[in-house]
């Protein structure tokens, strides 16, 4: 989606210290000759498809239909990209864009891992420097993830200050960035901060969207009567909605984290329910959760990857207007799809994308037997495995940590080699 | 000319460079940083720069960062923080007070009745340091309208010709950033070479009618010794914090006496 000067109605725009003025104008320049170049357009579709695997089929639920018994229900299989998200798209983009520009070194901030994990895969195959910030609370809950950045090659640096969650990952980059702006690239994740980035970020995920109007028509003989996606950042959103922006027929429903409740803390509710308030905070206007002070708020979820206090300008704009409608799918509600998923269809899609299975599987029994629903499957599970033990209370997950501790080669087991 | 241009030229007629110091308001306590501000007008610094503390201070370093989470434990008011900085103001008139913070609290509060609650209360100076000046004409309209500065930010990466426009519409004072990174010691520290700085500030000299501010990375003595005869006001910041967090006021105190006198 165009901007109009980095606007999307009232949201969007570039406020950032001036530090950081020509770092980001060479990027909007850069990103502007880039997507007319059909060179680069080229290599990026190479990439895409040589390097993380795409098209992405879309997966009809047979059985997932059949249960509901309403809208037919098909699945786009983001978590099939190589890194299993749709953070891929993106980091392949930007990464080569950073090539363009000559520069060495990129700066990356993450909340669940699924865009630390990407940028450091994308760094690596470029010869690129990465350094990954990360709210220390997330690498607590996605150590994982923080294990395969360090094993890639990648710095992760801890976030201690605020909330530390994915909002502080984002501040300290930013002042990475200020510092560091002559050789590093801020590879920022969603389709939020200054502009350029929502756009950028929009346009590189919006290969989503491009391919399920091919699929959808080779497949079913016509559009989605509606999408569904998960919005954190909205990247995934982004992707799959923007390319349908046009079909009016198309409908789109964005759907945020619930959390624990609808009380300031408990969840990350940005564009509904009155919730979020506009503000412009962390480089671009958007809604923000603040409280009547302009402070931003603590939120939560438990996929680390919605619990971000503000959201992409361009969802907020399309929210706005009505393109887009908005709901939200609470904790237990998105572990009840997962699990529903796992059982019916053998896909083990990640807590973010769980939000989007929990929306949609709520409206689909309601739907025509004829209407066809798509919902993006922004990323697989697998990251999820210790959240999900917890959450299923999975009586043997306790007793299985306990023997690999025994098992596992500290220094002491080693003895004092040093 | 401004009200606190013409404050700044004449306070320089008597001093080679002027003194802004900054606290952040609500650190550690409202009451607590009241007071300090207080004992630095009383020392006689010319300026104060008062951060109105914001969740995400994405310029400041780990100094001011971890003062502004500290002051926010507490609910903070802009109306309050007006008013207390307005009743200092009239206490100590040799000096000034700027207000700084980040843009939100401030959109929050309303743009235009910041001008006209800073105006009233005499805090003649207004830094946003995320706030473009492309974005800010209604800001830049409610500021002359209410004879207040709104002050800009120049930077060693800022191209030529928008430093020009930049010091062109400068009203108050200038504010030259030192180096590149966030304020105070940090990770995110950016270099900065002796004579690129000379060099620097001479060409913004060449583009200001406004009087120059320099802060970002001072706490030596030496660097205020260098920027005297080539700026006006020398800004310490997380230098002062710093130690203030290790010796209370009385190491603030001295801090300043090491620089200044």
């Amino acid at each position: 989606m165009q901007s109009e000067n980095g606007f999307y109605g009232q949201y969007g725009g570039s406020y950032i210290p001036e530090i950081l003025y020509s770092s980001q104008q060479q990027i909007l320049h850069a990103f502007e000759e880039a997507k007319n170049d059909p060179e680069f357009l080229a290599e990026l579709n190479k990439q895409w498809q040589q390097f993380s695997g795409r098209p992405t089929p879309l997966t009809f639920c047979a059985n997932l239909t059949e249960h509901f018994g309403g809208a037919q229900i098909y699945l786009k299989r983001e978590d099939l990209n190589h890194s299993g998200a749709h953070k891929m798209n993106n980091v392949i983009g930007q990464g080569l864009l950073v090539k363009r520009m000559g520069k060495k070194r990129v700066i990356a901030e993450t909340g669940a891992g699924q865009h630390g994990i990407a940028t450091a895969l994308v760094a690596a195959r470029l010869g690129l420097e990465c350094t990954i910030y990360m709210g220390a609370k997330d690498i607590e809950r996605q150590y994982p993830n923080v294990f395969w950045m360090k094993q890639l090659g990648a710095t992760v640096v801890p976030v201690t200050t605020g909330a530390q969650t994915l909002r502080d990952a984002l501040d300290e980059a930013l002042r990475d960035w200020s510092s560091s702006h002559e050789e590093s690239h801020y590879l920022i994740g969603t389709s939020c901060g200054c502009a350029p980035f929502p756009e950028m970020v929009a346009y590189f995920q919006s290969v989503i969207g491009n391919e399920v109007r091919e699929q959808s028509v080779a497949q079913f003989g016509q559009f989605p009567d509606r999408l569904y996606a998960c919005v954190g950042g909205g990247s995934n959103a982004c992707g799959l909605f923007l390319p349908f922006l046009d079909d009016k027929e198309v409908e789109m429903v964005g759907v945020e984290a619930g959390g624990k409740g609808l009380e300031l803390g408990e969840h990350s509710i940005r564009l509904s329910h009155n919730l979020g308030q506009p503000g412009i905070a962390q480089g671009f206007a958007t809604m923000f959760l603040q409280d009547d002070a302009g402070q931003l708020q603590e939120t939560h979820s438990i996929a680390a990857g919605l619990d971000y206090v503000g959201v992409s300008p361009i969802i907020a704009h399309l929210a706005e207007i009505g393109r887009i409608k908005m709901t939200y799918a609470m904790d237990d509600e998105v572990i009840a799809a997962c699990t529903l998923l796992l059982k019916k269809e053998g896909i083990i899609p990640a807590l973010e994308s769980s939000h989007a299975l929990a929306g949609a599987f709520k409206d689909a029994p309601n739907l025509p037997k004829d209407s066809k629903i798509v919902i993006n499957l922004s990323g697989r599970g697998d990251k999820d495995i210790f959240n999900v033990a917890k959450a299923v209370e999975d009586e043997t997950f306790p007793q299985f940590l306990t023997d690999y501790l025994a098992s596992y080669p500290t220094t002491q087991n080693k003895g004092d080699k040093a | 000319m401004s009200q606190l241009a013409t404050f700044i030229e004449e306070k320089r007629q008597n001093k080679p460079i002027l003194s802004m110091t900054h606290v952040v308001y609500g650190y550690p306590s409202v009451e607590e940083s009241l007071s300090w501000m207080e004992r630095l007008l009383e020392e006689g610094v010319d300026f104060i720069e008062v951060q109105f503390p914001f969740s995400d201070p994405v310029a400041d370093g780990p100094s001011i960062v971890a003062a502004c989470h500290k002051a926010l434990e507490q609910k903070l008011d802009v109306e309050t923080c007006l008013s207390q900085l307005g009743k200092i103001a009239k206490n100590f008139p040799d000096s000034r007070i700027v207000l700084m913070s980040y843009l939100n609290p401030m959109y929050r509060f309303g743009l235009d009745k910041l001008a006209k609650r800073a105006a009233e209360e005499n805090i003649l100076g207004l830094i946003l340091p995320d706030l473009p000046i492309e974005q800010a004409a209604t800001y830049q309209a409610a500021c002359k309208a209410n004879g207040i500065d709104p002050v800009w930010l120049v930077t060693p990466a800022t191209p030529k010709d928008r430093l020009a426009m930049l010091a062109g519409q400068a009203s108050g004072f200038l504010y030259c950033v030192a180096r590149s990174g966030v304020t105070g010691h940090s990770v995110h520290e950016g270099k900065s070479k002796v004579n690129v700085l000379d060099d620097y500030l001479a060409e913004i000299k060449t583009h200001a009618s406004a009087p120059m501010g320099v802060g970002f990375g001072l706490r030596h003595r030496e660097q205020i010794e260098q920027l005297t005869g080539k700026a006006d006001i020398a800004i310490l910041g997380s230098a002062l914090l710093d130690a203030f967090n290790k010796g209370g006021q009385e190491a603030g105190i001295k801090l300043i006496q090491d620089l200044f006198h």
